[in-house]
């Protein structure tokens, strides 16, 4: 399934990239660290079956475009912008990492647009006792080892093992880790966990049982805080869970989309 | 040209295996395991007396910075620093290199302390405005990278403001709001101390620079090869702008150490340069390159910082004396040899502030006044005409003449 780029208009003047594939329920996919890539597997299942909507996360293509967007706010409502332009009324919403975190945040802001949401790896809160590592505090050379299990699995952007005299591959990876810790320096908490009450989807929470970055144990910090969530751990591999084993995470979010969202678009549109 | 004298304030007593044991000088060094309390008491009255000696034997600036939570770079307060120097000397200028201004909130803060400064000392301020290291400012301080030029350039524009308005004003910044701005007290220049940047490498820095009519100051621990490359976009920006090639806008950083000859160079400051290049550059490299902080033109330009620099070169730790010299890291001989290595600098970068480190790692209160005094007596007056075509005006001009001094201490406090 093939997935054709085009620029959008929000209705504040502001150009937006949009990937989109597919056809049937919209769902709504907000990258992690390394950007939207049509070949990460999650994406093209998901696309097998669904209309999948994938937005470039500002700064990811230009740092500039991040000038005007402050905090976490500011880009949930760019995302709450992006559905209007579009005219979906109603999406299911699957964010990997950070796009995990930014998707909770459109959840909380959204409640009537959001009819589930899975959160894969995600970032957004912190806990004293089980402090999230400090990826920006790493040479490129040692991410694979903290976002995977097995850094060997580690492959196109995620690969930073070894960018020396690299400069677009580079430049390709400033431009994204800029993007993601602006809304996250130092810290990864912009106070989520006190509008997890908000987020009243039905939500999948997924953690990799060796996440190197955020401590699998964060799954019950969510589930703590939702109204309406559960966990699923995936055994052997890391923050790029859906990455080291497609064949364990797939399913889980395609099933609990299907199962779900279906029912609730049924419901909105009876 | 004119001299400066410039202290890091490096913690001297490093363990010999502070590498092994350790990942890095900055930021994250156990303070709990390596700082000595009492060594704290010593270190500081022996650094403020050399800072003291060099300006009474004729340096025309003397200059302290900002560092945190690194064990090369004891002043979290430069201003502290200069508060002691304020009342202690007469004629040197104090060049504040600088007040990371980013980090203050208010950045008011800033133009207070520094026109506090310039009051006491009677006009002899220099005010340096570095946009603060990686380490200092993101790591140690915890500002955003992706914002901290911003908010550093904001801060400056409020604090020139502060100096010059006619009158209170709001403002209505994206970092700072102030309804009322009104600092007491005013600086003695007029119409405010003169400003340096000191900059790691930044193409945008270079623009600011000449835009604001501010001197670029290159600091690096790496001689003037490094610093070629650095003054050769400088001075391509000046050019495009349409300003003078004044030699007088630009600064540069260099250790020195002057001795009778070679060998009594080496016998001198081989240890103190070790020390420094192995220990106080031992930097964990993930502490270097925050996203956000280099700039994407200054990426693609390859402008690696002097600190990304250090960080990425391993081979520190084997470094010889004879590398160092070879590598021009450090000037060091004769006064007649450290004279020529100046001139040489001075004709490739065309600098006429030049900031020498006369004492550097674990050297000795001893051979620090023998390498600023030699440096003084026997070098500094070969070099006196080197630009005297040329008209400084990024030097306090507007110093009082006859300003108030401390009263003598009376036999009861002296006592």
């Amino acid at each position: 399934m093939g997935f054709t780029s085009r620029t959008i208009m929000l209705a504040n003047g502001r150009e937006q990239v949009i990937h989109r594939a597919g056809a049937g329920t919209p769902v709504l996919w907000l990258h992690g660290l390394f950007g939207f890539d049509e070949d990460d597997p999650l994406v093209a299942a998901l696309a097998e079956s669904h209309d999948v909507i994938a937005p470039v996360c500002p700064g990811f293509a230009d740092t500039a475009e991040l000038v005007d967007l402050m905090d976490v706010h500011d880009l949930a409502q760019l995302y709450d912008d992006i559905l209007v332009a579009l005219g979906i009324g109603r999406a299911a919403v699957v964010g990997h990492s950070f796009g995990a975190m930014i998707g909770a945040e459109l959840a909380a802001r959204r409640q009537d647009a959001v009819a589930c949401l899975v959160l894969l790896s995600p970032l957004g809160l912190w806990n004293d006792e089980r402090p999230v590592a400090d990826l920006f505090a790493l040479p490129y050379p040692d991410m694979p080892s903290l976002l995977y299990a097995d850094p060997s699995r580690a492959s196109g952007g995620a690969d930073t093992s070894s960018l020396d005299g690299d400069v677009e591959r580079l430049v390709t990876l400033a431009q994204a880790l800029t993007s993601v810790a602006k809304f996250l320096w130092p810290i990864p908490d912009r106070r989520l966990r006190t509008r997890l009450y908000r987020v009243v989807a039905p939500t999948l929470v997924v953690f990799g049982e060796e996440d190197a970055w955020v401590p699998p144990s964060y799954a019950e910090d969510f589930v703590a805080g939702l109204p309406n969530g559960h966990s699923e751990t995936v055994p052997g591999v890391g923050h790029m869970l859906h990455l080291e084993r497609p064949d364990e995470a797939i399913p889980l979010v395609t099933g609990f989309i299907e199962e779900l969202a279906t029912a609730r678009l049924d419901a909105a549109s009876s | 040209m004119k001299f400066h004298w410039f202290h890091l304030m490096p913690y001297p007593d490093l363990p010999e295996d502070f590498r092994e044991r350790y990942r890095g000088v900055w930021v994250d060094p156990p303070a709990s395991e390596l700082f000595d309390r009492k060594r704290g008491n010593e270190m500081y009255n022996e650094y403020l007396d050399e800072l003291e000696y060099a300006a009474e034997v004729g340096f025309d600036g003397i200059c302290v910075n900002e560092h945190h939570q690194n064990a090369y770079g004891l002043m979290p307060s430069p201003n502290i620093m200069a508060g002691s120097l304020a009342r202690r000397t007469r004629n040197a200028k104090i060049v504040l290199m600088g007040n990371s201004v980013a980090l203050y909130n208010p950045p008011i803060r800033v133009a207070e302390e520094m026109a506090m400064l310039d009051s006491i000392s009677g006009g002899r301020i220099v005010a340096g405005f570095p946009v603060g290291t990686p380490m200092d400012s993101t790591y140690c301080y915890g500002m955003n990278p992706a914002t901290l030029r911003e908010r550093y350039r904001e801060a400056i524009d409020l604090i020139l403001k502060a100096w010059t308005s006619e009158q209170p004003f709001a403002y209505n910044g994206k970092y700072t709001q102030l309804r009322y701005v009104n600092i007491w007290p005013r600086t003695v220049q007029e119409p405010h101390p003169p400003v340096w940047v000191p900059g790691a490498g930044s193409v945008e820095t270079w623009d600011m620079c000449v835009e604001n009519n501010f001197l670029y100051a290159y600091l690096s621990y790496f001689g003037f090869e490094r610093g070629r490359k650095n003054f050769d976009g400088y001075w391509e920006t000046v050019d495009k702008h349409g300003a003078e090639r004044n030699p007088y806008r630009a600064g540069f950083l260099q250790f020195i150490g002057v001795a009778e000859n070679d060998a009594e160079a080496k016998e001198l400051y081989a240890e103190p340069a070790l020390y420094f290049y192995n220990r106080c550059l031992h930097m964990y490299p993930g502490f270097a390159t925050p996203p956000g902080y280099a700039t994407i033109p200054t990426i693609r330009r390859g402008l690696q910082s002097t600190l990304a620099h250090a960080a990425a070169q391993r081979e520190f730790a084997n470094l010889t004396w004879e590398d160092i010299i070879e590598r021009g890291y450090v000037v060091a001989g004769s006064p007649d040899k450290v004279a020529q290595k100046i001139n040489e600098m001075a004709d490739v970068m065309n600098v006429g502030h030049l900031m020498v480190l006369m004492h550097y790692g674990n050297m000795s209160k001893e051979t620090v006044m023998y390498n600023t005094r030699r440096f003084a007596e026997d070098v500094i007056p070969q070099l006196r005409d080197r630009f005297s075509e040329y008209e400084d005006h990024w030097w306090p001009s507007t110093t009082l003449e006859d300003p108030a001094h401390p009263a003598p201490l009376t036999p009861s406090a002296a006592a």
